[in-house]
């Protein structure tokens, strides 16, 4: 095996790990709070790529790009919100929350592909990319948008930590995720920190529909394959560990990219699953999760 | 009864959990300043009462009076605000944050925010355990060091009253002086309290006047030097034949 070839190996699995990563953090936020999975954390970043094209493509709007991130950003907050509102809400008080918010997040996920397929129609689109042109990684020629996810995610996951380390919101979310009663009994409003949760939530899972959607086509289906492979890595990285999450994230994205070099892409999927089987019979809590919830 | 410059003014509340009452038209009050005990056996509704007060459970009757004003239409966060603080039984708090990080969090409040500094000092003074130990994560902490933690985050709260179920649950002889020497010196601060426990030494040495409470009502009302008919606890306690 050659330099080079490890070189490839590795660039593409970094790309591939910082995509995971920006993708599943969202996902573990949400669970680690509210307790439950949000399966429209996909369809949420589909809507980001279309919105961020239908502001920014000569073929909608034509506004340029800084216009469409930032409108589908906003976007995204007033749907996460919504979302919140509407499917997860209704059921706080419910025994069995997680067994339904998986069935309202999944109509979610129906009604937001369905909705998009109706309105933007079945024709591929993709966005311009922010950093154009080619660049070179230890020998390997990416994209620069593959290299702008390289650097982005890594910042966007530190500010996230940032956050929930020491400012009073962030402390307050992660209080809520440990202890909701206790959380109430210091003054903290439960419901308003549930609302913020996903909004952030939303935001990541936009922010890597706009960074991946002028590497890969965007279909309507476009965050399904993700979010799949988000389910994986915070269950892998075990629940309730945004840490594991992340560090789940890059470690998928490397056996990735060695398994698809060696095996190639046929096979490569399920030996992922295989791998997780048998990480998990090991380690029934993950890679640093809990064994408590 | 109704005295606006009463603390706290509880009146005919109804509480429970799913369909059945556990309060079954609890009265009671607090003074200006005073501190009072709530005694009587697991299960007759004094965590009930704390928890419906603090909302942390919604009543089905009843009015709650705080300062003068009604709060049972409040939502926790509110209550929080106002000043009347809910230290909870046993609270586990955030396993997974450190004591400096988890008493920061618990000034929430903007009144609590701005007495910061002043109640995070007097705080540690109280409990220097949990100045030393202040890295150290909630979930490794000791029964005794968790209920000081517990006490410390009421107290970062920046209470007008102060409402403590049962402090000492579990602690060892030692432990409970050096926590009824803490409670002492927070209520000589001029805080109201009101005390849960299951101790009647330990009650009687810190409050001014005690309600005994069965079956979810106030049965009787005991005054600081007034008698103590320990017959009447243990009948409370074992039922009128059993403590003979």
């Amino acid at each position: 095996m050659t330099a080079d070839t490890i070189s490839a190996i590795l660039v593409s699995g970094i790309v591939l790990g910082s995509i995971y990563a920006l993708m599943a953090s969202g996902l573990s936020l949400v669970w680690t709070t509210l307790g439950i999975f949000n399966f429209a954390h996909g369809a949420l970043m589909t809507l980001a790529a279309y919105v961020a094209w239908t502001v920014s493509d000569g073929a909608g709007l034509g506004w340029g790009l800084s216009a469409g991130i930032a409108v589908s950003i906003a976007a995204l907050i007033g749907a996460g919100i919504l979302m919140e509102r509407l499917v997860v809400r209704p059921f706080y008080d419910h025994r069995d929350i997680l067994l339904i918010t998986v069935m309202t997040t999944l109509a979610a996920t129906i009604f937001l592909e369905k909705g998009i397929q109706l309105l933007w129609g079945a024709r591929l689109k993709q966005l311009a990319p922010i950093w154009p042109g080619k660049v070179e990684l230890f020998r390997t020629a990416i994209s620069g948008q593959e290299m702008l996810i390289i650097i982005v995610a890594p910042v966007l996951l530190g500010a996230l930590a940032f956050f929930l380390r020491t400012t009073r919101i962030g402390r307050g979310i992660r209080a809520v995720g440990q202890n909701p009663d206790a959380a109430r009994l210091i003054g903290i409003d439960v419901s308003r920190l549930f609302i913020i949760t996903f909004a952030m939530s939303a935001v990541l899972a936009g922010l890597t529909g706009i960074l991946l959607g002028s590497v890969r086509l965007v279909t309507p289906e476009f965050g399904a394959e993700p979010l799949v492979k988000a389910l994986i890595i915070v269950i892998f990285g075990g629940l309730g560990s945004l840490t594991g999450t992340i560090l789940a994230a890059y470690l998928m994205g490397l056996v990735e990219a060695a398994l698809t070099f060696f095996i190639g892409i046929y096979w490569a999927p399920s030996m992922i699953f295989l791998l997780l089987i048998i990480v998990l019979l090991l380690r029934p809590q993950g890679l640093l999760g809990k064994v408590v919830r | 009864m109704s005295d606006p410059a009463n603390a706290l003014e509880v009146d005919g509340l109804r509480a429970g959990y799913d369909m059945s009452d556990v309060l079954l038209g609890m009265s009671l009050h607090v003074g200006p300043q005073e501190r009072v005990g709530l005694f009587g056996p697991n299960g007759h509704g004094k965590t009930t009462l704390l928890n419906t007060i603090s909302k942390v459970i919604a009543p089905h009757a009843g009015r709650v009076l705080f300062m003068g004003e009604a709060i049972d239409g409040l939502p926790p966060q509110q209550i929080v605000a106002r000043g009347l603080i809910h230290v909870a039984q046993a609270n586990r708090l955030f396993p997974d944050m450190q004591i400096m990080e988890i008493l920061e969090l618990a000034a929430f409040t903007p009144r609590a925010q701005a007495d910061r500094k002043a109640n995070l000092d007097y705080v540690l003074g109280l409990f220097p355990r949990l100045a030393e130990r202040r890295r150290q994560q909630c979930k490794t902490l000791s029964g005794g060091e968790r209920q000081m933690l517990s006490i410390g985050v009421g107290l970062m709260c920046a209470p007008r009253m102060l409402m403590l179920d049962e402090p000492t649950l579990g602690l060892s002889p030692k432990l409970k002086d050096e926590l009824a020497e803490a409670i002492a010196e927070i209520s000589g601060r001029g805080i109201p309290l009101l005390l849960v426990e299951q101790d009647i030494a330990f009650i009687l040495s810190l409050v001014d006047r005690m309600y005994l409470v069965d079956h979810g009502e106030i049965s009787r009302e005991i005054r600081r030097g007034g008698e103590v008919d320990h017959q009447e606890i243990m009948n409370m306690y074992f039922g009128a034949d059993g403590a003979r």
